[in-house]
């Protein structure tokens, strides 16, 4: 057969235009031009597949990118990104062809030896790697017996149900496992502010932790400071927005202790002091002042800056101050146009929890003709007499003087001229963003650095502004996953925040004590103390754990404290249960693992983060071994205890919730999990979040694996509408005017709360970070490049890519005066633990510095120690995160509960001299 | 004599050393046995030793006048490092060993310094750089093959060893002056990038290219007019060959790369002529021509920060993905 070139890639192109088309054998080969080359069609031969199914991950990575999985003989021999994600937007790059290098090895992952394949049990001591293989029955028998001896002895609030980092972007999945909390009464661990991600300081400014956009907006913005972030290794699909708006532009001004890969990639690279983030916010604050880079319309309507504030007493002046019996949320202005004190409109916060208020006309920020003044002082006639009051911006104002470009350099390392030059480029260049992801809430005062970037932001007109504002991440609504969680049932879910149960539970107050001073331990345990007896924290400490259900959950790799941790959380529950694909450190220490599905081997769905997408996981490949998907193995759990509970004859049980008393049946709770039969399978479930979810095109199962990926409605914009699946809480206000959701009802950045007054913290200041004494390098820990938290650290590839084990990066000078090569083993260590990696020299750190990428497994360390045994921070909670009671600020996941510490310690290192 | 020459450009602006290209190329062709070491794509950190280690040095390619081939030497397969199982089964299921950990050293692997920067803090450096084989216009590898199994196709100008005809010889491995051949030990035949060839016949751009989630590998023919390719290489000039000293003529080309401005002695950001990779590094990359392009990049980088059009960076930022690939029917994979 003889065909010229041109007329081959004709004929080609005829036989391959199916997107996903079979593809026959080697059509292409047999027509080959110029010399028949018989090997060339091995190679042909190996890129040819039975079938092509739509996948994505399930893992906790807001990547949700789309892949097309390739089968070939009942195997998944490779997958690709399905990378059509089309037209964006006007302008903006496309989000083609989100993927890398974790996602592409889940094929081989899925096969690795660490697949759990059947139920195993405990057959020598824990973690000792000994097993029996068990059938599926006898393990659901033992687990259901169990649960029903404790709920019916102890409560279910004896039992955990830990909600791994896996779980959370298997909407299916995780959906289940909240309706199975719903129904039995379980404690779910929160783990949002557990491994110190969640924004507080956000949602004390602006009334939600999470502000945050669709990626292009990066693209959108002329200055994006990218600040204690490194997307580069981190937002692996959507990095390529970053460099592209380079091109196009923006300035791209990586702020990081370390060079990292993010930093190398930017336009300037600002190498601030560990910790010190908001002194160099706070010094451009101070720069935006003093040279009026001020949006003042914007501050004027968007903020608090206007309000009136008590000289006598720091409190806002309120109606009650004005009026007998007047409201504790209505606030003043000074009005320049008629000089005198009126009302500023939409303040007050209703909590949508709390008891029904009167119907009110809906309120907008909108000024309407009050100039409100910024800066005086005035007298102003309360029902206890005359008072001076000023506004919120003089206040700040005058606190700014401490932090002067020159002041601050001494704190950051970062010059004068530097701060000075970052500042006037954000206010000046066009929209501002700060895109800052989750470290800088590891912080003890992370919440800190939140609100001193918020009011970079809010000063200069752009928070809300398109391309502008900070973006930490994007939830999506879960309208459809709660309408399965509470259908017939209400809202009846026990939420524990694990900063709260650590520290009561796994000795926070004595860390306090060892590592950071009696004082400050005392200090901590009083608010504490305070805070449970005016019920601003709800106590689920009260009863201790007796069982742990654990699904798609690494706790004892990833928490703070880890050995102390593992010690007093592990050793003192009777009963562990892993429900994993995957072994690992909190498998391996379990009493009974179960298998679970992988996630080429499920049919579920996933959206999460900042793309305006809908993602389709469907089964690519029947599940291996016995493993069961989760949904299933829920199901297959709730069923036993059914079964169990009416063979034994338990009747409902009593239980209280939110003061209300409850009956939980668990002889019913399997009809309960299935609503009464209407869910019996996983792409129902899918179907019904679909039909439930606000701003998703209601799709089949059918249409929806078929198609992969479904686009939200109301996402044109890089900003959500209100009519999309993702929220707009900013828009809603800079755009549409709705009072934002705090007590002022505007961005606040005066909390008058008694707290917040006395730890000095009613506005945005800088506190240092804390130091174990003695110890002068601090360990800087970030998202890893070649794993999704704690998973994948042990891919066979990926570990040869790296060092093929643990490393730890290190300054060469450091590691000069200590005798260290690179290469070389260090033992890290403080008064609190040690662990042992290899040295890693490399001039892109920060003298007195180390960095490690987290998540590597304790089981990968000598001593099954990992960095976690350094980290000395569980008990640092802080006074103003367990405030209540204050308009917005009162308990409530995942917006505002007291968020875990994890990076303020301090550390010294030494060559390892024990065994390789 | 070729009729077309497929092309690569490889942004060096926009890598972010994920690995992406590493695994899939991996995944798709070299999960053979023998296959355990080989990368046919493999990102490295530079200035560094790269994969194989120090491949630089190795010799190979040809004289100055392009008449003769320059000796070789044979890199060292522990060089290059290897896929290495871990010992799953003896700490998970049999209890038999304590730490998680790969079956055998690794060594200095292919990516041991990953991220090991250059220089002084803080005005360091260090990039990454994706490499493949380069479908050379003159492949040193084919030139050396004593068995002539080694070929370029007319159509597209992609170099293959034919399995069916290697001996084994190793005068490949010497020659390539990028050690981008690689020996399989076990079926005793030199194998190497195929640039994914099946799928180019198909109209879709090799693995490491269409799945690069960096979207900074651009595909194409070099004699398309006007195509991405021909105006980064030939019109802009902003794309260059590796080591062109080597003699070869790579077909795979790189836009070089422009770091953040050093700091001075009070911490204030040096201006652009002292970049903080020094040009006499760049330079022995990538030649004297490097001097130019890195001009031409500044100057349009300025347009756009002064809100002017720029056909090279719009080029470049390429919003629309599938742009990269210049290269028939193109359809999904």
């Amino acid at each position: 057969m003889t065909l010229t070139t041109t007329n081959r890639r004709n004929f080609l192109s005829g036989t391959g235009a199916m997107a996903l088309s079979l593809k026959f054998g080697t059509v292409g080969a047999a027509s080959h031009t110029q010399q028949y080359r018989r090997w060339e069609d091995i190679m042909r031969n190996k890129w040819t597949w039975d079938r092509v199914v739509r996948g994505s991950r399930g893992l906790n990575c807001t990547g949700h990118c789309a892949f097309n999985i390739y089968v070939r003989n009942g195997i998944v021999w490779r997958e690709e990104q399905q990378g059509e994600y089309g037209y964006q937007g006007e302008d903006t790059p496309d989000f083609g062809p989100r993927g890398c290098q974790k996602g592409l090895r889940q094929s081989k992952y899925m096969y690795g030896k660490q697949r759990v394949l059947y139920p195993m049990k405990r057959a020598g001591e824990r973690g000792e790697g000994k097993w029996i293989r068990i059938s599926w029955d006898d393990a659901l028998t033992e687990v259901a017996d169990k649960f029903l001896d404790i709920v019916t002895e102890d409560g279910p609030e004896s039992i955990t149900y830990a909600m791994g980092t896996a779980m959370i972007l298997k909407r299916g999945g995780f959906a289940g496992l909240f309706r199975f909390a719903n129904i039995t009464g379980v404690v779910i661990p929160e783990t949002f502010a557990g491994v110190g991600d969640l924004p507080v300081g956000a949602n004390m400014t602006i009334g939600h932790p999470l502000p945050g956009d669709s990626m292009p907006a990066v693209f959108k913005s002329r200055t994006c400071i990218i600040w204690a972030c490194n997307p580069a290794a981190t937002r692996i699909p959507d990095a390529h927005f970053f460099w592209e708006a380079r091109y196009n532009g923006t300035e791209i001004i990586c702020i990081s202790p370390d060079f990292s890969p993010t930093a190398l990639r930017s336009s300037k690279w600002v190498n601030v002091e560990p910790g010190t983030d908001a002194a160099l916010a706070l010094g451009m604050v101070h720069t935006m002042i003093a040279e009026d880079l001020i949006d003042w319309d914007y501050v004027r309507e968007q903020t608090d800056m206007p309000f009136l504030v008590r000289a006598d007493n720091q409190k806002f002046l309120r109606e009650s101050d004005l009026q007998e019996g007047g409201r504790e949320d209505g606030f003043y202005f000074w009005d320049e146009a008629s000089q005198q004190v009126v009302a500023a409109p939409g303040t007050g916060f209703v909590n949508p929890f709390g008891p029904p208020q009167p119907e009110k006309e809906p309120e907008s920020l909108l000024l309407e003709g009050i100039t409100p003044a910024v800066e005086g002082t005035w007298i102003v006639e309360t029902v206890a007499g005359p008072v001076e009051v000023t506004t919120v911006f003089a206040f700040v104002k005058q606190e700014m003087e401490n932090y002067t470009p020159e002041k601050v350099a001494d704190i950051t390392g970062v010059s004068a001229d530097v701060t000075r030059y970052v500042a006037r480029k954000f206010s000046q260049q066009g929209p501002g963003m700060i895109y800052a992801g989750y470290r800088a809430n590891k912080w003890l005062h992370g919440d800190l650095i939140l609100r001193s970037w918020l009011l970079m932001c809010a000063l200069t007109g752009n928070t809300g502004r398109e391309g502008g504002g900070v973006q930490t991440t994007q939830l999506s609504k879960a309208d459809g996953i709660f309408a399965y969680v509470f259908a017939g049932l209400g809202p009846r879910l026990r939420i524990a925040a694990l900063s709260v149960w650590d520290y009561s539970k796994a000795g926070g107050k004595e860390n306090n004590e060892r590592v950071y001073g009696k004082e400050y331990a005392e200090h901590v345990e009083k608010h504490y103390q305070q805070a449970l007896q005016k019920r601003w924290l709800p106590d689920y400490s009260r009863k201790p754990w007796r069982m742990a259900l654990m699904a798609g959950h690494n706790p004892a790799s990833w928490r703070s404290t880890g050995e102390a941790w593992r010690e007093s959380m592990m050793s003192e529950v009777e009963l562990l249960v892993a429900m994993t694909p995957d072994m690992s450190s909190t498998a391996l220490s379990c009493d009974i693992v179960l298998p679970i599905a992988h996630h080429y081997e499920i049919q579920d769905m996933t959206m999460e983060g900042r793309t305006p997408y809908v993602q389709v996981i469907d089964q690519a490949v029947p599940p291996l071994g016995e493993a069961l998907p989760d949904w299933k193995a829920q199901r297959a759990l709730i069923k036993k205890i059914s079964e169990r509970a009416k063979e034994r004859g338990i009747a409902p049980i009593q239980d209280n919730m939110f003061g209300q008393p409850i009956e939980r049946d668990y002889a019913t709770a399997y009809e309960q999990f299935t609503m009464n039969g209407q869910i019996e399978e996983p792409t129902q479930l899918v179907e019904f979040m679909l039909e439930n979810s606000v701003g998703i095109p209601n799709t089949s199962w059918e249409e929806f694996s078929k198609k992969g990926i479904i686009r939200v409605d109301d996402s044109d914009n890089v900003q959500f509408g209100p009519k999309s699946a993702y929220n707009y809480e900013t828009l809603a206000s800079t755009r549409d005017k709705h009072p934002w959701k705090t007590l002022t009802g505007r961005q606040q950045f005066y909390l008058d709360q008694d707290w917040f007054l006395s730890e000095g913290e009613a506005m945005p200041v800088y506190k240092g970070p804390m130091s174990n004494k003695g110890f002068g390098v601090r360990m800087i820990m970030g998202h890893a490049r070649h794993g999704v938290h704690s998973w994948t650290r042990d891919d066979s590839l990926l570990l040869s890519l790296q060092r093929g084990e643990p490393d730890i990066y290190i300054n060469p000078d450091d590691a000069a005066a200590r005798g260290i090569e690179d290469g070389d083993l260090i033992r890290i260590y403080n008064d609190f633990g040690d662990f042992v990696a290899m040295a890693h020299v490399s001039p892109g750190l920060q003298p007195n510095t180390m960095f490690m990428y987290h998540g590597w497994d304790p089981m990968m360390f000598r001593g099954r120690k990992n960095f976690s045994s350094v980290i000395s921070t569980n008990g640092l909670l802080k006074p103003v995160q367990m405030v209540g009671d204050y308009g917005h600020l009162r308990y409530q996941t995942p917006d505002f509960v007291p968020n875990q510490t994890y990076h303020d310690c301090t550390v010294e290192y030494e060559r390892y001299q024990g065994d390789a | 004599m070729t009729q077309k020459q497929v092309a690569m450009v490889i942004d060096l602006n926009k890598c972010i050393g994920c690995q992406a290209c590493t695994a899939a190329c991996k995944s798709l062709w070299t999960d053979e046995p023998g296959q355990e070491y080989m990368l046919w794509n493999n990102v490295e950190t530079k200035p560094g030793p790269g994969y194989p280690r120090y491949w630089e040095e190795g010799g190979g390619g040809w004289n100055e006048d392009g008449t003769a081939l320059k000796a070789g030497v044979l890199p060292p397969k522990e060089d290059h490092g290897e896929e290495i199982p871990l010992n799953f089964d003896a700490v998970y299921f049999e209890g038999t060993e304590k730490r998680l950990q790969q079956e055998w050293p690794m060594g200095k692997g292919a990516n041991w310094d990953e991220d090991t920067s250059s220089g002084e803090y803080p005005n360091n450096y260090h990039f990454y750089l994706p490499r493949l084989c380069n479908h050379c216009t003159k492949p040193a590898c084919l030139e050396a093959c004593p068995v002539r199994a080694i070929y370029k196709r007319e159509e597209d100008g992609i170099v293959l060893v034919d399995q069916d005809k290697c001996q084994g010889f190793r005068e490949c491995n010497k020659a390539c002056p990028y050690d981008k051949v690689y020996f399989n030990y076990v079926q005793g035949k030199s194998q190497k990038c195929i640039f994914c060839f099946p799928r180019l016949e198909e109209g879709v751009a090799p693995a490491c290219a269409r799945q690069c989630p960096g979207r900074l590998r651009f595909v194409g023919f070099l004699e398309d007019e006007n195509g991405p390719i021909d105006k980064l290489v030939n019109q802009w000039k902003v794309a260059l060959p590796l080591h062109p000293e080597f003699g070869t003529e790579a077909n795979v080309y790189y836009v070089p790369p422009i770091l953040p401005p050093k700091f001075d002695e009070e911490g204030n950001f040096v201006d652009e002529d002292d970049p903080r990779v020094p040009m006499e590094y760049l330079r022995s990359l990538f030649g004297p021509a490097v001097d130019q392009a890195l001009i031409t990049m500044h100057e349009e980088m300025e347009r756009k920060q002064a809100g002017k059009e720029s056909e090279l960076m719009d080029l470049l930022i390429a919003r629309e993905w599938k742009s990269l690939f210049n290269i028939p029917d193109v359809k999904v994979a």
